[in-house]
């Protein structure tokens, strides 16, 4: 039981901070299959920059880890700028422009680790080595029965993301700019009546995006993988995705829907190991994330109601 | 404010700009030019990258053709050829054509079909376990092979229409969900009854299920001969005629322009995006055959192509029309086929390939804004045009 929370939550608060960057660029009118790339292209900067600082000056890795996660909000918020220029300077297919930023990310960073391994580190691999970051078990909160796994082996990231969202929560529903940023997404020639710039709202909130998703990737590249390969994309930017369309486009229903995913995975891996099947039997209890996701959808997607203006390009002249 | 820019800089028009959009702005040429000029922007952004490796950009291209097959090397190991490095490429263009084909009938009913690496790798499994593993002579399994795969791509495609349709599930989730349960359940088959305990993958088909000749010899040389490319070839033209001339083509057409519009025309909505999703999950279930059970000849278990994914790509570059994507797989395989050798001879590392392939993507997923930017100046000059003739 405390496995299960415990790997389920360092599954799940990853994938909620990439989810929220969808929101964010969702809400605003933009849609965004192009987590997957932005995490990973994020994830790629901030492991960039730390093996470079450990090569140069001999700092273990490990230690950089908050420096990689500064990194790779940048390095996600920069490469966030080909979709956002995309999609709101140049009026291209939203769809379309998520998929090609995906494609290019993974060209992108595949060719460059491997290009930068062999010039400057001199090594041939396509990886740069990370390790797993440190946990801490919170003394006293721990030993509460049950919900006191919460606070043991806690990945110092899943603190930090917890804070990152509880700000995003507040930025997009309580403050002015949330407000246009909401707008935006449900009627942009309001906003634009309202003397808001609809152009720059979208554009901020693809890079903001950009940064949340840089955050998840760098979280999975420093736990559930150790290092950044182009390994990196498995997918967990359209489960994101699939979590926050889930989660019916709000932060706190869509953190619902991630603890879902985490819980169901860690929780299929305990039950295969629990009834002592054999490895293959895993491959089963992996797909109970997915299963439950159609499953749920089919109950509650009826109700589902996607923004009203999302994936349309903003034209001022249109009525 | 576009406007007041555009005018200035084309107060004194030149000939290489006025030549440029008399050469581009034809309206009616556009869906070929602008492709195409996609295309030289990634190339010669390619050919930076080259330079700034140290690398003669000409030479890397000449190899990238090379190694396709759709140029001579030097030389060649026995029974091989230029020739036989061509049959392998349009082996390997044949489930990318198919593929992409499917994302397109998808796309014209405005739906996004991401999911058709999961239906390619569910139908290629099918119809491996069903007719690979079966031992039917090659007169009845071929053809048994390709229905299979069509029925059983067919079922997931309609499955995924129907939880849209009936149940309002985003089909984006829902065929990413499909994928990851398609790869998952079919490893665990494959690791529990087919797997091939060398190869760690699944046991190889039957030659006589297969849709590629293998080591042919034919004047000489020994080549791979794929069935599929000539079904492929035939089904985006029909698919074209199909899409442009029929009913249920306009209704697909109409309801991916506007399901409002469609619906109030009288289109029943709901069963043209059914319809959709079967005929393009059909095409998927043609490219898992042909690339499962003809490429390839066995199943490697959680691995999904990535071919469902790069088919997006390919159809964005033909234009969501299917006689434009033949032309647009053909590009992309011939760098992807090409790769390889241009690594060899000349040091550059091969994931350098898919940056050149995604750079084009890049370019073409600009082409609406090329095309916006190009007629606007067309206009400004002929307006200019006619001011001096007014003079």
């Amino acid at each position: 039981m405390e496995t299960i929370i415990i790997d389920g939550l360092s599954f799940a608060l990853p994938l909620f901070i990439m989810a929220i960057g969808g929101i964010y660029s969702e809400r605003s009118g933009i849609t965004n299959l192009a987590i997957e790339g932005l995490q990973g292209f994020g994830a790629f900067f901030g492991a960039l920059v730390v093996v470079s600082i450990n090569s140069a000056s001999g700092v273990p890795v490990e230690k950089l880890f908050y420096i990689a996660l500064l990194c790779a909000m940048i390095g996600g918020a920069l490469y966030a700028i080909i979709h956002a220029v995309l999609c709101v300077n140049f009026k291209a297919n939203q769809v379309i422009s998520g998929v090609v930023v995906n494609i290019l990310s993974m060209a992108l960073t595949g060719f460059l680790v491997s290009q930068i391994n062999g010039v400057v580190f001199g090594s041939v691999s396509d990886k740069f080595q990370l390790g797993v970051s440190a946990r801490f078990t919170v003394p006293g909160l721990s030993a509460i029965p049950v919900i006191g796994a919460i606070f043991k082996n806690v990945y110092p990231f899943e603190v930090v993301i917890v804070v990152i969202a509880v700000i995003a929560w507040y930025i997009l529903y309580k403050t002015r700019y949330g407000l246009q940023l909401r707008a935006c997404g449900d009627n942009p020639h309001a906003v634009d009546a309202a003397g808001g710039d609809v152009a720059k709202i979208r554009f901020s909130a693809v890079m903001v995006s950009g940064a949340l998703s840089g955050i998840g990737g760098m979280c999975f590249a420093y736990s559930i993988s150790a290092n950044f390969s182009p390994y990196i994309y498995m997918g967990y930017g359209y489960l994101a995705i699939a979590a926050l369309i889930f989660g019916n486009w709000e932060i706190v229903p869509t953190l619902f829907a991630c603890l879902l995913f985490g819980f169901a995975r860690s929780g299929g891996y305990e039950l295969a190991k629990a009834l002592k099947l054999s490895s293959t039997f895993s491959d089963l209890t992996m797909i109970l994330p997915y299963i439950v996701t159609l499953l749920l959808l089919i109950f509650f997607s009826k109700s589902n109601r996607a923004p009203r203006a999302l994936g349309e390009i903003y034209d001022k002249g249109k009525r | 404010m576009a406007n007041k820019n555009d005018n200035k800089t084309n107060s004194k028009p030149n000939i290489i700009k006025g030549g440029f959009i008399k050469v581009m702005g034809n309206e009616k040429w556009q869906p070929l030019t602008i492709p195409l000029f996609s295309i030289l922007l990634s190339l010669i952004v390619a050919s930076i990258i080259f330079l700034i490796l140290g690398k003669n950009p000409i030479s890397a291209f000449h190899n990238l053709l090379q190694g396709s097959g759709v140029l001579s090397k030097p030389n060649y190991a026995s029974y091989k050829s230029a020739l036989t490095d061509f049959m392998t490429l349009l082996d390997a263009m044949t489930p990318l054509l198919f593929a992409s084909l499917a994302v397109t009938v998808a796309m014209r009913a405005g739906l996004f079909n991401i999911g058709a690496s999961g239906q390619m790798l569910l139908a290629g499994f099918v119809s491996t376990v069903l007719i690979g593993y079966s031992g039917l002579p090659a007169v009845l399994a071929k053809p048994l092979v390709i229905i299979v795969g069509v029925v059983t791509g067919a079922i997931l495609g309609g499955l995924v229409g129907f939880l849209k349709y009936r149940f309002n599930i985003n089909e984006v989730v829902s065929t990413i969900m499909f994928n990851y349960i398609v790869q998952y359940v079919i490893s665990f088959f494959i690791n529990s009854y087919y797997v091939d305990p060398v190869s760690r993958q699944s046991r190889y088909i039957n030659p006589e299920a297969r849709l590629t000749y293998t080591n042919v010899e034919v004047g000489g040389l020994k080549m791979n001969i794929s069935l599929g490319i000539v079904i492929g070839l035939v089904v985006a033209i029909v698919l074209k005629f199909f899409l442009d001339k029929t009913r249920i083509g306009f209704e697909i057409n109409a309801v991916g322009a506007n399901p409002k519009a469609a619906k109030y025309a009288g289109i029943n909505v709901g069963k043209t995006i059914v319809s959709a999703m079967v005929l393009s999950g059909a095409l998927s279930g043609l490219a898992g055959v042909t690339y499962f059970l003809g490429y390839y000849s066995s199943i490697q278990p959680r691995v999904l192509p990535s071919t469902g994914f790069d088919a997006v790509a390919v159809s964005l570059l033909g234009n969501n029309n299917p006689v434009g994507i033949i032309g647009a797989s053909f590009i992309i395989s011939v760098i992807d086929q090409g790769s390889t050798y241009m690594s060899s001879m000349s040091g550059i590392r091969h994931e350098i390939a898919s940056l050149i392939t995604g750079l084009i993507l890049l370019f073409s997923a600009c082409g609406a804004y090329i095309k916006y930017r190009i007629n606007i100046t067309k206009a400004n000059l002929s307006r200019n045009n006619v001011k001096e003739a007014s003079k």
